[in-house]
């Protein structure tokens, strides 16, 4: 498994490739200044989200399933790439009829995209898969953090840890979630694809609470990242970040699902 | 999966983002300090490195040979499903120590294990042992096609071409589902090729490795 450092393009990163989660971007800064701990692609699963209150079948109930992207599921090597204004790595991965390439592009301007672009005919055109993007953000440092919603025509405040749908709504910029850091006034933007379906958990970081080898917690108990969600305070405390996308098969693959993100106010 | 979630309502904002929050400690408002604690931003590279061969053999001698695990090593019904580098944040105590992560299913107690060992000290640093389903080790995968493709109910199913093409970690959504609570794979038969069709789902219980369902894939 390589290991790497790149900088480029007002960014330093490191990145290595993981057994489960894709290629793993860590200790990443935007001009100098710490953005990221850790952000990686730790799984995608696959199952039925149905859009109707039809019955199911016994056929039709069958629960999720997933296979790792990464070491065993690479197809090639990783790729490093310049582009106008910004360096890309990307990373293609197979298992039977699934087919996935992961990318991760940083721009000059403070943009940074991780993304994940889904094709290969699948076992059949019925199916949605949710990708789980999880991004632990140590901006400018670790602690003393927030993160705000986009609700109700403007940026709420949010006390606790939480599920948070996009429910359309966005700033002038598409942004509908934020991380900020109190002492920088810096502040991480997160603006979805509008087709993901998008959906962000906010949870106060803990040792021990990293990505889970497995969406599957115990039997009959709620999957990961759900699982971490409790009643924590999250003002002042260090965060992480679950941006999960459910993507319907018939939304004309490829379709490139994930967020863009874009680091404002670092490194001035 | 949405439907098993809790969604919080947001509070209105008190300030800009950026600005300085103001907080408050038993009813007395003070400024939030500036951190001075730049830790996280001078942590080691090389510690996120994979691991080698050497240390992975390290991490997983030193997990069974941890008294907590006596049992699952000497009944020797494990399968390791992965050990990777494990790096933890400053201020922890364990910051700045090379950590290997070992996540293993044992199947004569049907859990998983999910250990911390620092390589620096060579000691189980943490140690979970839950009823958790962690994804399928290499080995499971494999094991679960060959079930799959000797068992009979599926072999008649395939059509002339038909190979596994993959073996998926599944759980049932229901309780009915006996994969609802046993580990369990999903195989997904079909042709190799440019069109990569899946023809033939089917589902193993890796516990007592057989065959529990097979599906045509166009109903699946």
């Amino acid at each position: 498994m390589p290991t790497n450092v790149i900088t480029e393009a007002n960014w330093k990163f490191h990145w290595r490739l993981t057994e489960s989660a894709g290629i793993m971007v860590y200790l990443a800064d935007y001009k100098g200044r710490r953005v990221l701990w850790e952000g990686s692609l730790p799984y995608v699963t696959v199952d039925h989200q149905r859009q109707t209150l039809e019955v199911e079948t016994d056929a039709e109930s069958h629960g999720p399933w997933w296979i790792p992207l990464g070491t065993r599921t690479l197809q090639g090597p990783v790729r490093v790439q310049s582009f106008r204004g910004g360096i890309e790595l990307s990373a293609s991965f197979a298992a039977g009829p699934y087919q996935y390439t992961q990318l991760w592009r940083f721009h000059d301007d403070g943009r940074l995209c991780p993304w994940l672009t889904i094709y290969g005919p699948g076992v059949h055109d019925q199916h949605t898969y949710h990708p789980h993007f999880r991004f632990d953000f140590d901006l400018d440092g670790a602690d003393e953090d927030a993160f705000e919603y986009f609700e109700a025509g403007r940026w709420q405040r949010v006390q606790q840890e939480g599920w948070f749908p996009y429910s359309g709504e966005a700033d002038g910029e598409g942004n509908v979630w934020r991380q900020i850091d109190f002492g920088s006034r810096a502040s991480i933007n997160v603006r979805p694809h509008s087709w993901d379906d998008a959906e962000v958990f906010a949870i106060r970081y803990h040792d021990g609470e990293w990505a889970p080898f497995s969406p599957r917690s115990a039997t009959g108990a709620q999957p990961f990242p759900a699982a971490y969600v409790g009643q924590e305070e999250l003002e002042g405390h260090d965060l992480s970040l679950w941006y999960v996308a459910h993507v319907h098969f018939d939304q004309s693959f490829p379709y490139t699902a994930g967020p863009w993100i874009r680091v404002e106010g670092l490194g001035r | 999966m949405a439907a098993s979630k809790t969604s919080v309502k947001a509070k209105p904002a008190k300030g800009k983002p950026g600005k300085p929050a103001p907080k408050r400690t038993n009813g007395k408002a003070h400024v939030a300090k500036r951190r001075v604690a730049p830790d996280v931003a001078l942590a080691d590279p090389a510690l996120f490195d994979p691991l080698t061969p050497g240390e992975t053999a390290d991490a997983l001698r030193t997990l069974i040979e941890d008294r907590r695990t006596a049992s699952m090593a000497k009944v020797g019904r494990y399968r390791v499903i992965c050990t990777e580098p494990l790096v933890v944040k400053p201020p922890h105590d364990l910051a700045g120590h090379r950590l290997a992560r070992v996540v293993a299913y044992d199947y004569s107690s049907d859990r998983a294990v999910d250990a911390t060992i620092d390589l620096d000290a060579g000691i189980v640093v943490h140690l979970d042992m839950t009823k958790a389903q962690p994804m399928l080790s290499r080995e499971e995968e494999a094991l679960a096609m060959s079930i799959a493709m000797a068992d009979e109910r599926v072999r008649n199913k395939l059509q002339l071409g038909d190979s596994p093409q993959c073996a998926m970690h599944y759980w049932g959504r229901t309780p009915n589902d006996l994969a609802f609570a046993r580990r369990s794979a999903a195989v997904v038969f079909g042709r190799s090729g440019t069109d990569g069709s899946a023809s033939v789902i089917a589902v193993v219980d890796l516990i007592d490795q057989q065959v529990t369902q097979v599906v045509p894939a166009e109903v699946w």
